[in-house]
Parts: structure tokens; sequence; C-alpha cells
């Protein structure tokens, strides 16, 4: 899962004209070079190293696959500069590393440190600062005053005392107190505390001496001395949760059934933190991850659809016409290139014109005619939206879906196409990377919708940059999608041996590198706020930027004033 | 036997103790059940309700004293925390604040204080605490004196 981020920082110092001719001296080189022709010692730097699977030995295999988990690994310490995933255990030996530290600063017990943290929000500084202020005033506030317990209690241990609640006598060794002194026995002691941690949620945590007036706290060593099992197991898991809660620098993985939570340490702004369950979301605003778009703007956003979805659902629908014969077409794929099961007419479904030669289409074309003004105005803005919008949705659909089929295909489809196509499945890690690297550009191209709708139209250069950005990057993803799903589909519906798998290889894994550095561009420029915009306005006119042309081979935006590919010399 | 009976038992016989102790709190356990009791508590003085014998109906949950019991007024009262037709108390110690140091007699104290100090601020019966919160002292007073004479004042003679 975390791999896809090595996708990115492959080449990610390649300046934009500079992916095409090294990606294709990559596809060269590997093209040449084929599972199934014999095997060489070269060391492809995008392959599993072939040596490996000769003759299907199961002990290279897995030292393969080791490999492969300890890359993981240590893409995981890579990621852990910024935040750290903890289970549970992790959680309590946090919580037990500060106790320890609050206890062995303030010459406290255990049991107090722990309180003390619970009142101020286990901050280790906070407690403190408080304490060396006013140790008495602290003390007063958590419920920490001195012991007012009469001596003779410890001295007698036969001496007769009536409970404070059941008004039984006691000997006094079957009598119980905390801080304050207030005497009550151990079973109406254990039944307090039961009710309290069964009734009162996270409440318990700050248990407080029975005695009306009194305020002195209940530390976990009279919880773990008198009460039960099931209830001791309870008020630990409370005190995780607090631990969790209300410490400023944690935060819960808000899918349901997950158990982590997440410290967030990093500083840069960049919030994308994903868990050891494979939820990706933003640790500052807990909504899925977004960027380039900052919390803001992205809480804008959402509240912006919440209020318009009805109108655009309305003219969306779900359906739309094939441009052709005009037969309605629901969506099914991820990808937007549509083949019309009736007509066969290829169409972007994002702007229905023919797939032939379609570059892009995510530039918005302002409406000129001359209308009445205001009119016009409010359909614009209406369609504005509506473009951003659709789009995003759409990215946001495509990019469920190619989650679902990720993982429909690794589940069901690997064994099988690794036995098709003799190879151990290990070797198919290249498609597992293809799906993640188009599930997270689609996340990314999905926010840079939302994020073009407020990007101003003031300032065209902007705009143009980012549309052209923009439209780079989702032409390769539309190829890389469409690899992924489309091709890898002949594969498995064939079955057999296929001499051509080695081909398609070979081009999903270019397609995902390059997919990623677009993105990886396209993601940086917009975080930047397309800053590098002045200089590439001054180098070249604006017009130089609009009017290239897209090489249908490898996407290169040629110079208009060029007949053929400057990169592959087609056309 | 029940935790719950033993105290309520305990507590019985310090009311019968303790009868002569606090003449304004008179409490009675219903004969055939230890979880129903009744109290008249004798209004405050130097407060509308002086003079007026205002009786209260207890129901002990079995979870006494670990869950508080539940009071309200059999006496009509003019009162902001009362509620004029069930009589109903808002008091803290009977829901959150409870806690199972408290005894029926307490509680019957803690009315008595809530009836000398209303808390307008949380009212049950909306008139009586808008009149407060308005700052008709006046108006409450005859209000809350003209039902304690209506119904609470024991016949003379």
């Amino acid at each position: 899962m975390l791999r896809r981020r090595v996708s990115w920082d492959v080449t990610n110092s390649l300046a934009m004209d500079d992916v095409h001719p090294s990606s294709d001296s990559i596809e060269e080189e590997a093209t040449t070079k084929c599972y199934s022709d014999g095997f060489d010692d070269n060391e492809d730097p995008f392959f599993l190293s072939d040596d490996d699977f000769v003759g299907g030995d199961d002990g290279a295999a897995d030292a393969l696959l080791e490999d492969i988990k300890e890359d993981e690994i240590d893409l995981l310490k890579h990621k852990q500069q910024d935040y750290k995933i903890l289970n549970t255990a992790e959680i309590r030996q946090r919580m037990e590393r500060d106790v320890a530290e609050v206890s062995t600063v303030l010459s406290i017990s255990k049991d107090e440190a722990s309180i003390l943290l619970r009142n101020y929000n286990w901050s280790v500084s906070k407690v403190n600062d408080s304490w060396f202020t006013d140790e008495f005033e602290v003390r007063e506030k958590v419920g920490l005053e001195k012991l007012v317990v009469s001596s003779d209690l410890s001295s007698n241990k036969r001496k007769i005392i009536t409970c404070g609640i059941c008004f039984e006598p006691y000997t006094s060794d079957r009598i119980r107190y905390a801080y304050c002194g207030h005497l009550y026995c151990e079973i109406c002691w254990s039944a307090y505390i039961s009710t309290s941690i069964n009734n009162d949620g996270t409440g318990c945590l700050m248990l407080r001496c029975p005695e009306p007036s009194c305020r002195a706290a209940i530390g976990q060593y009279m919880i773990d001395s008198l009460a039960s099992e099931e209830d001791r197991k309870k008020y630990s898991d409370f005190l995780v949760r607090s631990y969790v809660e209300d410490n400023r620098t944690t935060k819960w993985c808000p899918s349901p059934a997950c158990e982590h939570a997440i410290e967030f340490s990093g500083a840069d702004g960049i919030f994308d933190v994903t868990c050891r369950c494979f939820t990706s979301f933003c640790w500052n605003c807990k909504e899925e991850c977004h960027r380039p778009m900052d919390c803001d703007a992205v809480k804008k956003w959402i509240l912006k659809n919440s209020s318009e979805s009805e109108n655009v659902n309305y003219i969306l629908a779900y359906c739309k016409p094939c441009p052709n014969c005009k037969r309605p077409i629901e969506k099914n794929h991820g990808c937007m290139h549509m083949t019309c099961r009736v007509c066969r007419n290829e169409f972007c479904w994002l702007c229905l014109g023919p797939w032939k030669g379609h570059a892009n289409c995510n530039r918005y074309m302002e409406k000129t005619d001359t209308e009445d003004r205001r009119k016009k105005l409010a359909k614009e803005s209406l369609e504005k939206y509506t473009h951003y919008f659709e789009r995003w949705d759409a990215n946001r659909k495509s990019r469920l879906k190619a989650l679902a089929d990720h993982q429909r295909v690794k589940n069901e489809e690997f064994k099988k196409l690794s036995e098709s196509q003799d190879i151990p499945e290990a070797y198919l890690e290249f498609i597992t990377k293809a799906w993640l690297q188009v599930v997270e550009c689609r996340r990314a191209l999905e926010w840079s919708y939302a994020y073009g709708y407020y990007l101003p139209d003031k300032d065209p250069a902007k705009k143009q940059f980012f549309e052209y950005l923009q439209g780079e990057a989702e032409s390769t993803l539309e190829k890389l999608h469409n690899c992924v799903e489309s091709e890898l589909k002949e594969f498995l519906d064939v079955g057999g041996l296929s001499k051509k798998f080695s081909e398609f290889r070979t081009k999903l894994v270019g397609l995902t590198t390059v997919t990623g550095n677009y993105f990886e561009k396209l993601v940086r420029a917009l975080e930047n706020g397309l800053c590098d915009v002045n200089s590439h306005v001054i180098k070249g006119s604006e017009d130089e930027v609009e009017d290239r042309w897209h090489c249908d081979r490898c996407t290169y935006a040629n110079p208009s004033s060029l007949k053929s590919c400057k990169m592959c010399f087609i056309k | 036997m029940q935790a719950s009976r033993a105290r309520l038992f305990k507590e019985y016989k310090e009311v019968q103790r303790e009868k002569v102790a606090d003449p304004d709190i008179q409490l009675v356990c219903d004969d055939s059940n230890i979880f129903k009791w009744t109290a008249l508590i004798k209004g405050p003085s130097e407060t509308p309700f002086e003079g007026g014998v205002f009786q209260l109906v207890f129901s002990v949950p079995e979870q006494y004293p670990l869950q508080p019991p539940q009071v309200r007024f059999l006496t009509k009262i003019f009162h902001p925390n009362v509620h004029f037709k069930t009589g109903e108390i808002c008091l803290d110690i009977l829901k959150n604040a409870w806690s199972p140091a408290w005894t029926l007699q307490s509680v019957c104290r803690a009315i008595i204080a809530l009836m000398a100090h209303p808390e307008p601020d949380s009212p049950l019966n909306c008139d009586s605490g808008n009149l407060l919160r308005s700052g008709d002292i006046r108006g409450y007073q005859s209000m809350a004196r003209m039902y304690t004479r209506l119904a609470a004042s024991p016949m003379k003679g």
C-alpha cells in the first residue's frame, strides 16, 4: 500500500519536458528484456529481479517477498518522521511512559501522576508548569489534597468502623478510603466504582469520593484493588480512550472498525496519513485525503456540494445519451473512455467528444454568446460549478471503483493469472502498484477539480498553467487506468500463457511511473499556489502554452509550429 | 439480605432515633413496603412557605443507594424548581450529583434548603421562575404564600 509513495519519488527531479524521453528510454530498455526469453543479470530498477523466479523456486520467491516487506518497513520508517500509527498496546506504553515521567519529576506516586495527567489533557509539560507554579492549588483542583485520615485506623486493625454508605459496622481492615480519608467498606466502594464505570462512560475517570462535600479523586490503585476484572478492563479502555481523545497530538483513525490511533508530529502543513487499516485521511480535519486542497477550502467545497447537490444531481442525472445513437448510457467502469454497446461509438464520458484524438477536456470553456448579461452570468456560474463538480464527482466514483476493482482482482484473479502465466503471485505486485497509483491519482485529480473551481478567473496565466498541468496528468492517468482495467482484463478473460503479458507488464510499469511523476508535479505546483507561473509567462508567451498539440502516442505537448512529435517523430 | 433493603432498614432505625432531633422532618416508611416512604416537612421560616406542612413521596429503586430515590411533592407548591402539576423536583443531587452517602433524611434537608433558595434559572414551573427572574419578588412571594395557605396549612383546632 505504501509503495505508491515510491513511484512519486523515483524521478520527481525530472523537469516536465524531461519526463517523456526518460520514460521512453525505460520502455525501450524494458521491452528488450522479457521474463520468458531467458534471464539476464541486468538489474532493472523498475521490476523485481527476474532471476528470482527461475524454475518457480519457492525459496527465492519467499526471499523476494521478504525483500518487499523490508522495503515497506523502510518506507514506514521514512513516513514515521511525520506521524506514527499506534495500536492499543503502544498507546498504553506511551501512557505509562508519560505517567512514569511525571511521577519521577514531581516525586509523586504513579497513581497521583495519572490523575494529574488526566486533568491536564495528558500534557506532561502543562502538568509540570502548573505544579511548579502552585502545587497546593493544583492538588486542590484535581482532588489530591493531603491525607487527613486518623492515624489509629492503620495502627488498630480491629477497630470497628461504620461504613458511610451501608452504615454497617466493619473492622478497619475491611474499610477503604481515598486521599481524603472518608471511610467506606470494600463492598460499598466496589459497588460505587462499578456503577460509575458502567453508567458514566469516560466520566468514571474523574470519579470522586462518595462524600457529597468531598472532591478527592479516586485513582487507578483504588479501581484495581476494588473493581471486578470486567470493570477493570473497561476502566483501562476508558483510560486509553481519554489518552487518545484528550491528547492534542493523537487522533483515532476514523474508520469504524479500526482501533489504531495516529500520533502526528509533522509541521509542514501536509496532514495526509494512512492508517494500518489502509484508511487514508487528513489528520487535521479528519476528512478523506485532499491534497492539494487545504482544509478550509475542502470544508467550503463540501458545504457547497451539500447545498447545490440537488440542483446538480438533477442536471447530471445518472445517465448520458451516447453522442452518436442517443441511447442512454450508464457508466460502470472507472476510466472515462466509453464505448457504446450498441453502436460501438467511443467517446469521453466527461465531454462526450469522440475518444479518437481525445487528449483532455479539463479546460473550462466560457460561452461567448451575447445574451442577456445577467441571465448569462447566472447560468455560467452554475455551469462552471457543474463542470468542476461533475469532474470532481466522476473522479471520486472512479477512485472508489478502482479501489474495489483492485481488491477484486487481487483476491480473485491473481491466483488464476499466476497459474495461467506461469509466474509466482508475488511477481504480480506491479499490478497492485498500478492500481494503487490509479487510486492515489484519482484522489489528487478529484481534489484538483475542487481546487480549480476556486482558482480566480482574474489570473488567466495561473489558470492556464493549472489546466495545462491537470490536463497532462489527467490524460496519462486515463491511459494508465485503461491499461490496468481493460488491457489486464484481456489476460484474465483469455487464460493460457500469453507472450504479450510481458509487453503488458512493461507498458503498465512505465505508465505507473510516468503518471506518478505527472501527479507529483501537479500536486506540488498546486500546493505552491502555482508560483512558477510568473517565470513561465515571462519565458514564453501565453499563446505558446495554449497552442500546443498532444501527441497521441507519448502525450508530449508539442508546439503548434511542429508537425511531427518532437519526442517520438510520428504525424 | 439485599444491600438496598439493609441500608433502608438502617435508615429506618436511625429515623426512629432522630425523630426528636429534627422537628422539621418526619419520615415514615410504608408499613408493607420498605421501598416506599413518605415525609412531612415544615416550610422553612422567613420564606413564603413558612407555616406550611408539605408531603413528599419517595420511591426507592432496587439499586439504592447507588441510584438516587425518586422524590416528588404530593402537596401543591408554587416553587420554580417543582412541577406545579406532578410535584416533580429539579434538584442536582437527585440526578447526576447523587452520591451513595446521601440518605433519605439528608435528601429532605436538601429539599428544605431548595425551598428557601430557589434556582429560577432552571425552572420546572416557568410562571414562578419568570416572576423571580423579572425581579417581582413580591408577586412570587404572594403567589407562593397563597398556595401554602390553600394547600399546605393544617386545620387549626
